[in-house]
């Protein structure tokens, strides 16, 4: 069978630093290939050349057998070709819909025909998303379907998924999976890059393992097992350091938080639990049992209801914040789940970006912040947090996933918190850089601050926990000790 | 002034602050259990209360009735019959202590008997919920100045704040060390000297200080916290007899209809705390308390519950034991260390309970 698409040598380098070196590769119709890597691995590269959107500096892309080159991603569409961006590239400001059909407009359309027609599609994808909703007020996993259900609809020969399930709950995973099963039978191709190596063993025909821009092996998944992967991605054995070893669950501190009978609409519905120092809480839940948000509250970004919308005492104090500086000043950090749009100013330097984090907190000047007063700080949080870059001045845009997520923690940890609430720490991010992260948020409770941990990755949750809350329907329904939890029992709080 | 009116109104407008109907969460070392409900059931009498030891005896009081209680289980003996139901007891070891509900304290030293002691008239109604022997004078804790022991339910939907601590000297002089406390319902003396109150309505423990200045250790608990006792190996033992609920805590700010409430209703189907439930079709229901086929979930609103709760050295909740909704051993009101076992009243459940926490047992190898 001739490959759907075929790299020959390709090559691409920024500035002169090769991202991606000499990579050979063939991809078959009805086949499912993983790309499996670290962050800065060249997975990303890799695919938005097959997708269009940069150009090999190097190499050769063959088509059908056909060489062709794929200036832009409108042309990679117009040959079968669709990528699923692990950011997403709706239009914030129109509905489902409307994003579902952009670009293929009638002369005249009538919004309530184009939303039946999304219904009918996207329902045929089992995918439970409103189509008349408006993208700005979906969260990260409906857009995520959104986006996957976009690229479906444009009856490619090839989809390109970038960490498709990283946002997805697991009942939505099974949906995608199935979809993916699916479009495979149907002939199309699936590239799919992801940091869960269960996914890739379970759902690819073939693994391909790069590092440092390299192809390191490439093998039908059968030959792969968990090891063996991250042997090939990192260099050495990791799964006993990130998953398998729990550490002694800490001794209670002080009450830092009480949070009682919290309410915000629908999402968060008479909610309560208190937080303690010295000490990890995993905050589990599926996507919209309301943790997110209820950690939103906590920390001033969204808030509560107005009338009747429940008490939150800060170390006894009653506390409500309209805006999360006050949040941040009374020493409350939140690190954000989507760092893309909430977390850090791309075009910014890693230093600028601390400086907007010391600006924020109440020991800097209201409004100045001297460059001589910045760099050392950022110097500091850039070595202790292990964040791999030239130097302060790189972009974060730049930066692997794994690094940009530690500008963000060290934004906030430059604040001097009390309370640290992580929202998915470790989601697109590498699995060295989990071990890193892991490691950083320990360190933070054995040096007594109170840390929430909000995480879909149960294995993360039963791993970091002191103490587990697990969140459904808009509150806290079941409170687990590590040891008497197992994944199993968790998730059955979480849905029954 | 003008700040702090404006502020009221607008928390009464919003449900913020003072008037936010919300009750804190029973989790981390509160979280629930059935640990209590599952307590061995050793004397079962009517209304037991005031557990202490006293020269190598468990007592406690049943109405009118000084009990002994066999530690191993059997039938409580009958010590003494008083004139008045006993409301509070104190022990040194030699000499113990009784209050009686109509305000009069017998301090019996060894066989012989003391002379009666009083609260002083400034101290209102005779409502003694506990009492601590300090040195030769005896503290004494005044519920309420305006309401009687088997009144408390009232004095609670009142809104009562008029609890006071007196210490007694043995002529019966009288000294107050503090005033204003909300129904003050349990006493402790701390390692260093300073004298530890629970105070219910309050939903708190204070250290009581210089001039009767109050000093929260613990605020906001889930319950109405009743007796303190000490326990042999560090901290303190200390029982809640009832859980707060927002639909109380809606009544209690809900001036009218309480007022309303307590003038037509009898006090057993007020919306209220209480010391078991369940036991008439007249009592307030919640809706989640309704039973389905027959069973009551244990996480249904109550308006009664069994509480214990163990306190390290600063006072701060370590572990706790509980009989939850769908339990039995609630309204728990005190309790107090003998051996290895801990021993706790329930008037709810009319019975005495032992339990034996691992903490004792750890502590003893």
């Amino acid at each position: 069978m001739t490959p759907v698409i075929e790299f020959r040598g390709v090559s691409k380098s920024y500035r002169g630093v090769p991202a991606v070196s000499d990579i050979s590769l063939t991809i078959r119709g009805g086949e499912v290939l993983a790309v499996l890597g670290e962050n800065g691995a060249g997975k990303s590269t890799l695919t938005k050349m097959m997708a269009g959107v940069v150009e090999p500096t190097a190499g050769e892309i063959l088509l059908d057998g056909k060489p062709v080159r794929l200036p832009n991603p409108a042309v990679a569409l117009d040959l079968g070709i669709a990528m699923v961006f692990q950011e997403t590239s709706l239009v914030p400001s129109m509905t489902v819909g409307q994003n579902l059909f952009l670009g293929d407009e009638k002369a005249f359309n009538r919004l309530r025909g184009v939303s039946i027609a999304s219904q009918q599609f996207l329902q045929s994808l089992n995918f439970n998303v409103d189509p008349t909703a408006l993208v700005s007020t979906l969260g990260v996993a409906k857009k995520q379907m959104v986006e996957i259900a976009r690229a479906v609809r444009k009856n490619v020969r090839l989809i390109i998924f970038d960490e498709p399930t990283a946002s997805l709950t697991p009942e939505e995973k099974q949906h995608f999976f199935a979809l993916v099963q699916r479009l495979k039978e149907s002939g199309i191709a699936i590239v799919f890059i992801s940091h869960a190596l269960e996914e890739a063993l379970m759902l690819a025909d073939r693994i391909m393992v790069m590092r440092d821009g390299e192809h390191i092996v490439d093998g039908p998944a059968s030959e792969f097992d968990r090891d063996r992967i991250i042997r090939a991605m990192v260099g050495r054995t990791m799964t006993d350091q990130l998953y398998d070893q729990k550490s002694t669950q800490r001794p209670r501190g002080r009450k830092v938080l009480t949070v009682e009978n919290l309410s915000l609409g629908k999402i968060v519905r008479n909610t309560s639990f208190s937080i303690y120092s010295g000490q990890i809480t995993g905050m589990f839940g599926l996507i919209g049992s309301g943790r997110t948000e209820t950690a939103k509250i906590i920390a001033g970004v969204i808030k509560r209801n107005f009338f009747h919308g429940g008490t939150i005492r800060l170390e006894g104090r009653p506390v409500r914040y309209r805006v999360p500086r006050a949040a941040v000043n009374d020493g409350i950090v939140y690190v954000t789940e989507d760092r893309k749009v909430e977390g850090f100013f791309e075009q910014l330097s890693i230093t600028d970006n601390l400086r907007m984090g010391h600006l924020a907190s109440k020991w800097s000047a209201p409004w100045v912040v001297k460059p001589s007063e910045i760099l050392p700080i950022a110097e500091h949080w850039r070595k202790a947090l292990h964040i791999r870059a030239i130097n302060g001045d790189t972009h974060v845009v730049e930066l692997s996933g794994g690094n940009q997520q530690k500008v963000v923690i060290a934004k906030g940890l430059l604040q001097k918190p009390k309370l640290v609430i992580f929202d998915e720490p470790t989601r697109g991010v590498d699995v060295g850089a989990i071990a890193e992260i892991h490691a950083l948020i320990k360190q933070l409770a054995d040096d007594g601050l109170a840390v929430i941990v909000i995480s879909s990755y149960l294995p993360e949750i039963l791993n970091l926990s002191d103490r587990i809350l697990v969140f459904r329907q808009g509150r806290v329904v079941e409170e687990f000790l590590p040891d008497q939890a197992d994944e199993e029992t968790i998730m059955y709080a979480s849905v029954h | 002034m003008m700040p702090k009116l404006l502020t009221g109104w607008w928390h009464a407008f919003t449900g913020a602050g003072d008037h936010s109907i919300t009750v804190p969460p029973m989790d981390g070392p509160l979280h629930p259990n059935t640990r209590l409900e599952e307590a061995s059931r050793l004397a079962e009498v009517e209304l037991p209360d005031n557990l202490c030891v006293h020269a190598g005896q468990i007592l406690f009081t049943s109405g009118e009735t000084l009990l002994r209680l066999p530690p191993d289980g059997g039938p409580a003996s009958e010590i003494a019959r008083h004139a008045a139901p006993v409301t509070a007891l104190a022990s040194d070891g030699r000499r113990l202590a009784v209050a009686l509900a109509d305000g009069r304290i017998v301090v019996r030293d060894g066989d012989a008997a003391a002379p009666e002691l009083r609260l002083p008239a400034a101290a209102g109604a005779a409502c003694i919920t506990a009492m601590l022997f300090d040195g030769d004078r005896l503290l004494v804790a005044n519920g309420s100045a305006q309401n009687r022991m088997a009144d408390w339910k009232r004095d609670l939907m009142e809104k009562r704040v008029s609890g006071s601590l007196w210490r007694l000297g043995p002529d019966g002089g009288a000294e107050r060390l503090a005033a204003g406390l909300a129904f003050p319902y349990g006493l402790v003396r701390r390692g260093d000297g300073t004298i530890i109150c629970s105070e219910s309505w309050r939903h708190r423990l204070v250290a009581i200080g210089e001039r009767g200045a109050l000093r929260p250790l613990v605020s906001d608990l889930p319950a109405y916290p009743s007796r303190l006792t000490p326990s042999r190996k560090g901290g303190y033992w200390l029982t809640a007899f009832a859980p707060r609920t927002q639909m109380v805590e809606f009544m209690l700010r809900e001036k009218r209809a309480r007022l309303e409430m307590i003038a037509t209703i009898e006090p057993d189907y007020w919306m209220a705390p209480r010391h078991a439930s369940g036991r008439s079709f007249r009592e307030p229901l919640q809706g989640g308390g309704i039973k389905q086929l027959g069973i009551l979930k244990p996480w249904a609103p109550t308006q009664s519950y069994g509480l214990v709760i163990r306190l390290d050295e600063a006072m701060q909740p370590v572990e706790s034991f509980h009989s939850r909704a769908d339990g039995t051993i609630h309204g728990v009101t005190s309790c107090v260390e003998f051996g290895l076992r801990l021993y706790a009243a329930s008037k709810g459940a009319n019975c005495v309970v032992a339990l034996d926490p691992p903490f004792l047992m750890e502590a003893a190898i």
